[in-house]
C-alpha cells in the first residue's frame, strides 16, 4: 500500500486520517463487527440496572459469566486469574459487564469519528478509542489466523507470499498486515502525547 | 468485596495478615500486540517512565511474562481489568 503521507499523523489539532474513504469504510466494518461480537444477547431490559450502573452482576445472579467459548472472544474478556477458578470467577462477575460495554462504546465512538466526511482529526479521546478497538480487532483476528506464537506472527508475510493458504486465511492476514501497518502509526501518533 | 461476617476472635496462630501478603499484576506474551503498543500501555496507564515500560515490554516479550505493578488483590483486579480494556494478556494472583 502505497501512502504518500502516514496513515495517522499527530498534529496541534489532534490526530490527522489519512486513509481514503474505502479505508475508513473497511475499518467502521470491522469496527461495527467487533460490537457485535461483544454484544452479550441480553436485552437492555434484562439487564439489572445496578449491573449497568456499575458494570458488575448482581450477587444474586445464579448464572455468573463462564469464560467465552469463542477463542476470539475468551482473548477480549481472558480469566483474570490462572490459578485459582473461584478469583477468576468473582473477576469476571466484577468485571466482564463493564469491559464489554467499554470495548463496544469505544469501537462505536472510533466507528463515529471515522464516518465524518474527510478530512478526518481525531480528538485524543477518538484516538484513544481506535487504539483500542484496532488493537480487539488484531486480536480476533489473530484467533481466526490461529496465531499462536510469536513465530507464528512473524511467518505471516511470508505465508501470505508464498500464497499456498486457503483464500479466506489468505484475506483476513492481508488485512491484519494492513491493520498492524496502521496500528503501529496509530502509535506513534497518540505516544507524542505522552 | 467480601459478605462474610468479620471475624472478632483473634485466631490463636500468629497468621502473616493478607495486608502484608502483596498480589502482583502479571502481563503475559501474545503474538498479537506490538511492542510499541505494549510498551505505550506501560507508559501511559501506570505512568512508568520510557526506560522502565520497555524493560517490561522486553520482559514480556522474551521471558513469557512480566510482573508490571504489586498492590493489594482489589489494586491488582483494577490493573489487571484495564490491561484488558487494553487488550494486553493479563492475570492477577498472590506473590509467592
Amino acid at each position: 500500500m502505497a501512502h504518500r503521507k502516514a496513515p495517522f499523523k499527530h498534529s496541534r489539532a489532534g490526530v490527522q486520517v489519512n486513509l481514503d474513504d474505502q479505508e475508513r469504510e473497511i475499518l467502521v466494518h470491522l469496527l461495527g463487527q467487533l460490537d457485535e461480537l461483544l454484544d452479550d444477547g441480553r436485552p437492555a431490559g434484562e439487564v439489572d440496572p445496578l449491573e449497568a450502573l456499575v458494570g458488575m452482576r448482581g450477587t444474586t445472579d445464579e448464572t455468573p459469566p463462564a469464560t467465552p467459548d469463542d477463542p476470539a472472544l475468551a482473548r477480549l474478556l481472558p480469566d483474570g486469574n490462572r490459578d485459582d477458578p473461584e478469583a477468576s470467577a468473582e473477576y469476571r462477575r466484577l468485571t466482564e459487564y463493564g469491559l464489554r460495554s467499554r470495548k463496544r462504546s469505544g469501537a462505536r465512538t472510533a466507528a463515529g469519528a471515522l464516518n465524518r466526511p474527510a478530512p478526518v482529526v481525531l480528538s485524543s479521546e477518538e484516538a484513544l478509542s481506535l487504539m483500542k478497538a484496532l488493537t480487539d480487532v488484531r486480536l480476533v483476528l489473530g484467533e481466526r489466523l490461529e496465531l499462536k506464537t510469536d513465530e507464528d506472527a512473524e511467518s505471516l508475510h511470508q505465508r501470505l507470499w508464498a500464497g499456498d493458504e486457503a483464500e479466506s486465511w489468505m484475506a483476513t492476514a492481508s488485512i491484519y498486515e494492513v491493520l498492524t501497518a496502521w496500528q503501529e502509526h496509530l502509535v506513534v501518533a497518540v505516544s507524542k502525547k505522552l | 468485596m467480601s459478605i462474610a461476617p468479620v471475624e472478632l476472635e483473634k485466631p490463636d496462630t500468629v497468621e502473616q495478615p493478607d495486608t502484608d501478603v502483596p498480589w502482583i499484576t502479571l502481563v503475559w506474551n501474545d503474538p498479537v500486540n506490538t511492542m510499541s503498543y505494549v510498551t505505550y500501555v506501560f507508559q501511559s496507564y501506570f505512568g512508568y517512565p520510557k526506560s522502565k515500560a520497555e524493560r517490561l515490554m522486553h520482559d514480556v516479550h522474551e521471558k513469557g511474562r512480566a510482573v508490571v505493578s504489586n498492590g493489594s488483590r482489589e489494586e491488582m483486579e483494577r490493573d489487571t481489568e484495564a490491561m484488558h480494556e487494553f487488550g494486553l494478556w493479563a492475570t492477577f494472583r498472590k506473590d509467592d
